[in-house]
Formats: C-alpha cells, structure tokens, sequence
C-alpha cells in the first residue's frame, strides 16, 4: 500500500482527508507535530506528500525545499492561496503539482493518481474493460460481444464505461452524467436519454439487446 | 489671469490714486502753478501710475503661469506644494506656509486612507484563505452521504464559494497589479477549469455546454480569466430558458483568440445591454429572479480592461445572450 503524508494544519481536512484516502486503498500519514517534518518524512518514508503552504511555525514554501533535500518523494501542494504567483513558486521550489482549496475530491484523487504512476512507473491503467460478455476497448472506442462488434462515440463510450465499472450495481442518472461532467462531456438529462437509446440499440447490433436494464426511479443497471 | 480681471481687482486701488492725483493738481492751480508745469507733471505721473501696474501685472502674471505648469506636469496633484519654486514675497511666503500646512494634513490623510484600504483588502483575501478551509473540509465530509442530499449540499458550497470568489476578485481588482501573472494558457484548460468550478450549478439547471475549437494557446492570467469565465457561465444559467444550451466556440482572429459564450437564455432588454457593466446593476431579469448582485459583470469589466482583454456583449430579448471575449494569442512583452 502507498503511504501518502499529509501536512495541514487544519483538524476536520486531516481527519477527512486520513478517512477518504484510506478508503480509497492508501495508507495516510498525517502530520500532527510540526516540528521537523523533514526529520518525520525520512522516518517514515511516504511515497506522496500532500502539502499545505499556510502552516504553523515554518510555512509550505520553505518546508518543500527541504522536504525535496531529504527524501525523493512527490510534493502535491495542497493550498488555499490561489494567486499565480504562489503556484509558480510552489513549482519552481520542486512542487509536483498544485491543486487549490476548495478542491473536488474526484480532482483530488486523480491528481494524486497521476503523479504516483509518474514517480513509481507504474503501467497506464487497463486500456479494456470486461463485464460479463462484454469487452470495451477504451482507446478504440470499440465494444465487442463474442466476436460482433460495434462502434461507439465518445459519450456512449463514457457511459458504458462508467456501466461497466459498476457491473451489476445501480447507477443513478445523476451519477452518470457527473461520470460524463468528469470526462469534460457537458451533457443534460435529454441528452443522457438519446445517447443511452442509441447505446441500446448498437448493443443490441451485437446481439445483446438488453443488456443495460432500467430501474424505474433509480437509475441504470448492466 | 488676463487684463480686465486684473483692472477689475485693482479697480479701488486705480480710483484711489486718480482721486489723490486730481486733489493735488487741484490744489497746485489753487496756490497759481502755471497750468503748462501741471499738464507735464500730470503726464509724467500717470506715465508712472501705468508703469508700475503694467510691471505688476506682468510679474503676477508669469508667476501664475509658472505654478500652473507646476500643477499640470505633477501625477498626484496634491502634492503641489512640496513642488513650488520658494516664494517671492512676504505675502506669498505666508500664504504658502499656510496652504503647505493644510496640504500636509490632506496627504497625511490620504496615505491613511490607503493604508486603511490595503488593510483591509489584506484582510479580506487572508479571511478568503481561512473560509476555504470548511469549505474543504465539508466537501470532504459530504463524500460520505448518500446521493440526492451530498448533490444538494455540494450545490449550496458551491454557492459559497462563487460569493467569496467575488469577494476575493472585488479586493484583488483595486490593486490588480499585484496579483496579474500573464502566462502562455490553453484555452481549453481555462474553460474546462471554469466549467469544473460550476458544476452543481450548470447540472442542477439542466444546462448542456458545448465546446468547440478549444484547443488553442492564449496569453492571459489564468485565474482571472477562468473568474471571468466562470461569471458568465453562471450568468448564463441563472437566466436560461427552456432546454437550455451553452456555447463556448473559440476562433483565431489574427493574433487574437476570440472566444464566444453564447446561450439560449431570456437576454437582456436592449435599453438595459449599455448599463449591464454598471456596478450594483440588476436589471429587470435580476430583479424578477433575485439572486443578483450586479456584482459579476462589473468585476468581468473591470478585470478585463485591466488584462487588455475585449469584452462585449450582444444579446436579443427572448432569444438569449453572446458574450465575445478577445484574448491576445502572442506574448506580449511591453505590459508588466
């Protein structure tokens, strides 16, 4: 398991944030001493470190200098400045990344996704998603069912994939279009309506005509 | 000053010495001088009289003028009399003493006042920082509930947030140099991070954004623009119409970028569309939807002339609104 430290002074965001990462497979760190944090982090030897700039004693600036002398560790700042200014010196001092408070917490994680697979080398995630008999091939935008297959647009695309992650589980209309609202596809309700009927019918081409069942007021099921 | 005003403020003084002249001729003839001396003496007089009025007139004049150059050529006004080459007389010397004093006093009270206002536009973006920190953290507790009530309550943060961000841009636009980073930006990043921010906003009302010809490279301060941005869009939803749609196409014009943000919302009546800019203007869709401020396209305006940026607005009632931004596509280097 990835151990992320995370240094913020303020005690709801710790505890929150100690929660959310964990749940999502992560062993947090979380600072509640601010005195040689250099000192903690080569102790403890974090994969990721999460970084506030306003904190007690020696402010976030300072402190990844010297967190960037003592272990070879990511720096995500985490912070509440939001001036260009703050961001480019956050970067310039050795600041993987920058992200601002309020964060959204889909935006939290994948950021922090994305610059563990730059530092540890891991591999791009799964390219194809399988469910049952289905198999989607997400750079090809291509669905495959025993051998038929049929072409997707982008939205449909994001729709099964976001079925697919949930195979078997109920998704609301409302989380389907925040999967989509993810994938920078700013669709309304209709929309979502009109692109899940062509996404029907194309799998209903490869011979599963109902595959994608409705939940009448609660959403969508694969 | 010019030489009827001149005569006019002297006209006592003239009178004076013409009444004086006249008793002593008078009196002269009375006790026999020949009246030959008489005329001779009272040319001779006169000659004098002019003489010295013109000489004064002349030197007040050029005085004048040249403590009017003074003033015309300082920034800051105010600071006149610490300009002022030294008087030239006894009178001046204590009537500049007295205005100097009264000066000090004003500069002394204007620099209060700045202080007073850098305070407390410190202050405010420093009470922005600390807001944003329960912000966060309700976002994060909010995870934890189920669907309908966590969309509802990350709405109304939402909603919070787009208030402190107007107030964190409305202090940040009195001394906008403080703050501006002009930077090399994809336009697509800006419009997607605006979006992004507006979420539950966008979503809850339905609206579907369409993008096109994004892709492009911008110069501009990427926080201010996305503020921007991000001002329209909400302007865009909180006035939408049936099956609402928002339109973000971009085009290159030469070496600007143009951006359209157009909708199909209510628009504006045409004799509200010059005073939209205005501070503190609602309007008649303001006012019969509430939740206006008047706030948002003021800062937009001001915001974007600071940035050299092009911000117009079109809008036909009933048929929705356009707004045109026009950033710049090249670097350039005379500003900051």
């Amino acid at each position: 398991m990835q151990k992320i430290m995370v240094i913020e002074d303020d005690t709801a965001i710790q505890e929150e944030l100690a929660l959310l990462l964990e749940n999502e497979g992560y062993t947090p760190l979380v600072v509640t001493n601010f005195t040689d944090i250099p000192g903690q982090a080569v102790l403890e030897r974090p994969d990721l470190i999460l970084l506030d700039i306003g904190l007690p004693g020696r402010d976030g600036f300072s402190l990844c200098a010297a967190l960037r002398k003592a272990i070879p560790a990511p720096i995500i700042f985490v912070t509440s400045r939001d001036a260009g200014v703050d961001e480019v010196r956050a970067l310039s001092l050795g600041g993987d990344d920058y992200i601002t408070k309020p964060y959204s917490v889909p935006v939290l994680l994948a950021r922090i996704k994305a610059v563990l697979r730059r530092s540890l080398g891991e591999p791009e995630p799964a390219d194809v998603l399988e469910a049952g008999e289905l198999r989607l091939s997400l750079t090809k935008g291509v669905v495959s069912v025993n051998g038929k297959t049929a072409e997707l647009t982008r939205n449909e695309l994001q729709i099964l994939a976001c079925l697919m992650a949930h195979a078997g589980q109920i998704v609301s209309r409302a989380d389907l279009i925040d999967a989509l609202w993810d994938n920078q596809i700013y669709i309304d309700d209709n929309t979502l309506s009109v692109n899940m009927t062509r996404l029907r019918g194309k799998l209903a081409e490869t011979g599963l005509s109902n595959a994608i069942k409705t939940r009448r007021g609660m959403g969508y099921q694969l | 000053m010019t030489l009827r005003e001149f005569l006019s403020d002297r006209l006592g003084r003239i009178a004076l010495w013409l009444v004086c002249i006249g008793l002593a001729l008078l009196f002269l003839f009375a006790t026999g001088t020949q009246p030959g001396v008489l005329a001779l003496l009272l040319l001779a007089l006169l000659l004098v009289f002019v003489t010295v009025q013109a000489a004064d007139f002349f030197r007040q004049r050029t005085r004048l003028l040249e403590l009017e150059n003074i003033l015309e050529s300082l920034d800051r006004k105010y600071l006149f009399m610490e300009c002022v080459s030294p008087p030239q007389n006894l009178y001046e010397r204590h009537l500049f003493d007295l205005t100097r004093r009264a000066g000090r006093a004003m500069t002394g009270a204007v620099s209060d006042a700045q202080a007073a206002q850098r305070e407390y536009r410190e202050y405010v973006e420093q009470w922005v920082h600390e807001i944003k920190a329960p912000i966060t953290a309700a976002r994060l507790i909010c995870r934890e509930l189920d669907g309908k009530t966590r969309r509802k309550l990350m709405a109304e943060l939402a909603q919070i947030e787009a208030h402190v961000e107007r107030a964190l841009f409305y202090a940040r636009a009195e001394n906008p140099e403080q703050d501006c980073l002009l930077r090399q930006v994809d336009l697509g990043k800006i419009a997607a991070q605006a979006i992004e921010n507006h979420r539950s906003l966008l979503i809850q009302s339905g609206v579907r954004v369409e993008t096109e010809g994004l892709d492009c490279t911008i110069y501009t301060d990427e926080k201010w623009a996305v503020f921007i941005l991000g001002q329209l869009l909400q302007n865009a939803s909180r006035y939408r119409g049936t099956e609402p749609v928002i339109t973000l196409s971009a085009k290159p014009l030469g070496k600007q970028v143009q951006l359209v943000v157009r909708d199909n919302g209510i628009g504006i009546p045409a004799h509200e569309l010059t005073r939209v800019f205005d501070r503190g203007f609602t309007g008649s869709n303001g006012r019969s939807r509430g939740g206006s401020t008047g706030m948002g396209l003021y800062l937009c305006k001001k915001l974007a002339s600071f940035l050299d940026l092009g911000l117009h607005i079109a809008s036909q009632e009933g048929e929705g609104t356009a707004v045109t931004l026009t950033f710049s596509a090249k670097g350039n280097l005379t500003k900051m």
